[in-house]
């Protein structure tokens, strides 16, 4: 065990030096080098390493509850982001814009007009805006189904001429039928 | 005695060594996993439709459904119903009545609610339940009778706005419109991930795989979105106005063939179809045919123009009535024999003279220029279901076809179809395939669509096209068309009526229905707009010139506004109408 040690314990660069040391009669000091050290240092490597591990663990699982809080706070913002988005859209909405347009009285006006600002000339036919122009934007009212709202029932009544005053000619009850354009090939 | 103890101990560890390794290592490791491991899909955004402007027609959101054990909240019942009515537009005695079902544990209370509301109504839930439970142990605990699942929620902000085109996603994920056409570029490709759990939190150095999702790709079309709801509008107005059954719209650029409109009344709101009346889901303006009568009298003229068969001053002489074969045609107005020019049949929109001009083309002239102008075959613009219309062959035509034909019966066509033939006419005879994406996009089908796509082919001359122009400069003129109320102030405006009856597909004849319709562009001598508007069945006795002239003015317009067109500051011509003895 010794034996090993020293030769350990000799580096190879020292070897000249011993060699010469040797000339002179000087006696052997080679010191025995002290372990204590040694096996503090060891202790400390492995304590200090154990210690270090085990803070590392938990600041590796202290990162984890973190990034899991980040993780769910950031999907909580995504969904407000998106949400604000769904509103900001709803508030764009061209039918929401003209609604409120409406309530405000501003109609759609009828004939484009333009300045021309180089020089201030009109072009196009401008004419003020009025209440008739205003368009409706919702869809008309539901239409109520026959039953409820039964059609004008139409009653033509001959014209009473002296030979048709008879009997018979009493007056009769004629639906007035729907106006229909012409058949055939009619085309505009 | 010591040592015996110690053989002992580590032959029972032995033996519960080679229990767990030996005889089924494979179920202890599933069984590890399974207690540890969690596997959360990783969802794909879905792509966004967005107008030209970049505003979006179509979102997806993070949604949730709202989830109720009817076991467990029967004795809230009340409490979390009025909660869920307040924030969540729910019915309330609908939700009480599936809060207190019996023998179910199970009940949709709720579905596609945007995130931050579903949590924010369970929040309040629990808020609420949380004093009224009396067991201390079961307080501590959240009160788990209404939870949340995730339930992807796609938005359309401008609810009716294109409905038609985009169509909608249902209940059970299935798209419709144009979600469909593009499912594949808009919905991407889940992820997947796989990691350890303890206690609700991520084990750091615990197994764990990642698949990133691939988002979907956003589709961007060439619809305007405040000229689609303008003209939505207008739309609705005019079929409403005219007790009409039902219409479209289109508002296309002559140049580049873009739809900034495609508009179909009736319509429905795409984040919630389920109140959509039957049979309006669809998209008719490209789904359904119909003839398109007179307004097809330009393809015909300006292809006689074209073969220099005639000019604006050609005189006709317009009979009554005309025979052909077996059939005979009649006017939409009776007239004696009648002086008009080319212009005139024009102006005036004579079957008969159209027919008798018509007369010059040969059956495969015709046909063959009709099918140039993009009858008969889909513009492709990337919808499903798109149909091709009908121009029958030629071969087959008898003399009385090619006069029907020649006036717009007895072929069929979809709006846009009819649209981008006019189109044609505005863009100088040359013909530009419609695109409703903007760049290029790839349908699910494989075929590649959109404005990088577009094709264009000259289909008449550029003096043939500019003497049509100038022909349907006279139909809004009030003196002498038949549509004065296609006017914009200030502007010279070239345009055409048509009224077309409706073939009934009960009898395969002609029923009492019209379909009229009004096309046309503005400014004439330098088109930037081009807009047609179809009309079916109105019961108010009005034509293309008093039903859609003025929707068309409307629109037109609202487009030379909002697109900052200004007036040409050019006069119109003043052809000649009548010759002879009827020139007055």
């Amino acid at each position: 065990m010794s034996i090993l040690k020293s030769e350990i314990r000799v580096p190879r660069f020292a070897e000249e030096t011993l060699r010469r040391a040797r000339l002179s009669v000087v006696p052997d000091r080679v010191e025995e080098a002290r372990r204590a050290p040694f096996v503090a240092l060891v202790v400390l490597l492995l304590g200090g390493g154990v210690a270090g591990l085990l803070a590392f663990n938990t600041s590796m699982q202290q990162a984890s509850f973190h990034a899991t809080a980040l993780e769910n706070r950031a999907d909580a913002l995504t969904a407000k982001k998106q949400a604000l988005s769904m509103q900001l859209a709803a508030k764009r909405d061209p039918q929401a814009l003209a609604a409120r347009a409406k309530a405000l009285g501003m109609v759609v006006p009828t004939d484009p007009a333009f300045i021309r600002l180089t020089d201030g000339t009109i072009l196009g036919q401008p004419t003020a805006a009025t209440p008739d122009d205003s368009m409706r934007i919702n869809p008309a009212p539901a239409v109520k189904p026959e039953v409820l709202a039964p059609k004008p029932r139409v009653v033509k009544v001959p014209a009473a001429t002296p030979a048709a005053v008879t009997p018979s000619a009493s007056p009769s009850t004629v639906e007035k039928k729907p106006h229909r354009q012409k058949k055939g090939h009619s085309i505009q | 005695m010591f040592l015996l103890v110690v053989a002992m101990v580590v032959s029972l560890f032995g033996v519960r060594l080679f229990q767990l390794q030996g005889l089924d290592p494979k179920a202890y490791a599933a069984k590890a996993r399974e207690q540890g491991a969690v596997t959360a899909v990783l969802p794909a955004k879905r792509g966004e439709i967005l107008d030209r402007t970049g505003s979006p027609l179509a979102q997806s959101v993070q949604g949730r459904m709202l989830i109720a054990d009817p076991a467990l909240t029967r004795p809230y019942a009340a409490v979390i119903a009025r909660v869920l009515a307040d924030r969540l537009d729910v019915d309330y005695f609908d939700t009480l009545a599936k809060l207190t079902k019996k023998n179910s544990r199970f009940q949709y209370l709720a579905r596609r609610i945007p995130s931050t509301q579903a949590t924010a109504a369970v929040t309040a839930i629990q808020a609420k339940i949380k004093p009224l439970i009396k067991d201390k142990e079961k307080r501590a605990v959240p009160f788990g009778g209404v939870t949340l699942m995730s339930d992807p929620l796609r938005s359309y902000p401008g609810k009716d706005v294109a409905a038609n085109l985009l169509g909608f996603i249902n209940a059970n994920g299935q798209p419709s419109g144009l979600e469909l056409s593009f499912d594949k570029l808009l919905s991407g490709k889940d992820g997947k991930q796989t990691y350890e759990v303890g206690g609700g939190n991520r084990i750091p150095l615990g197994q764990n795989t990642t698949v990133e999702p691939r988002n979907g790709k956003d589709l961007e079309l060439t619809i305007d979105r405040d000229t689609q709801w303008y003209v939505q509008r207008v739309l609705c107005n005019a079929v409403e106005g005219s007790g009409a059954e039902s219409g479209s719209a289109v508002v296309m650029r002559p140049g580049t063939g873009e739809v900034l409109a495609l508009a179909d009344c009736p319509t429905f709101d795409a984040n919630d179809p389920s109140t959509a009346k039957k049979g309006t889901l669809g998209a008719p303006s490209l789904q359904n045919v119909y003839e398109p009568g007179s307004v097809e009298k330009v393809l015909t003229v300006s292809s006689l123009l074209d073969a220099h068969k005639v000019t604006p001053r050609t005189k006709i002489t317009v009979a009554p009535e005309l025979h052909v074969a077996d059939r005979t045609i009649h006017d939409w107005f009776t007239h004696p024999v009648l002086h008009l020019t080319m212009t005139g049949v024009i102006a005036k929109s004579s079957n008969i003279g159209t027919a008798e001009a018509a007369t010059q083309l040969t059956h495969e002239q015709l046909y063959d220029k009709l099918r140039e102008f993009g009858l008969g075959s889909r513009t492709g613009v990337g919808l499903a279901g798109e149909t091709a219309g009908l121009v029958p062959d030629w071969h087959s035509w008898s003399a009385v076809n090619q006069a029907t034909i020649a006036f717009g019966q007895g072929i069929s066509v979809n709006t846009l179809q009819m649209a981008a033939a006019i189109n044609t006419i505005a863009n100088h005879g040359v013909y530009v395939s419609p695109s409703l994406v903007k760049g290029s996009a790839t349908t699910d089908s494989g075929q590649q669509v959109g404005t990088d796509h577009t094709t264009k082919r000259r289909v008449v001359s550029t003096e043939a096209a500019t003497k049509m122009t100038r022909m349907m400069e006279m139909v809004p003129n009030p003196e002498t068309g038949t549509a004065p109320g296609a006017q914009v102030a200030g502007y010279r405006v070239a345009g055409k009526t048509g009224t077309a009856q409706e073939v009934d597909p009960k009898c395969k004849c002609y029923g009492n229905g019209f379909t009229v319709s009004f096309a046309g562009f503005a400014p004439a001598d330098k088109p930037a707009f081009t807009v047609y508007v179809v009309i079916n069945k109105p019961t108010n006795g009005g034509g293309g010139g008093s039903i859609g002239g003025p929707a068309f003015s409307k629109i037109q317009s609202f487009l030379l506004q909002r697109y900052g067109v200004t007036p040409t500051g050019t006069k119109a011509p003043n052809l000649p109408i009548y010759w002879g003895s009827d020139l007055r």
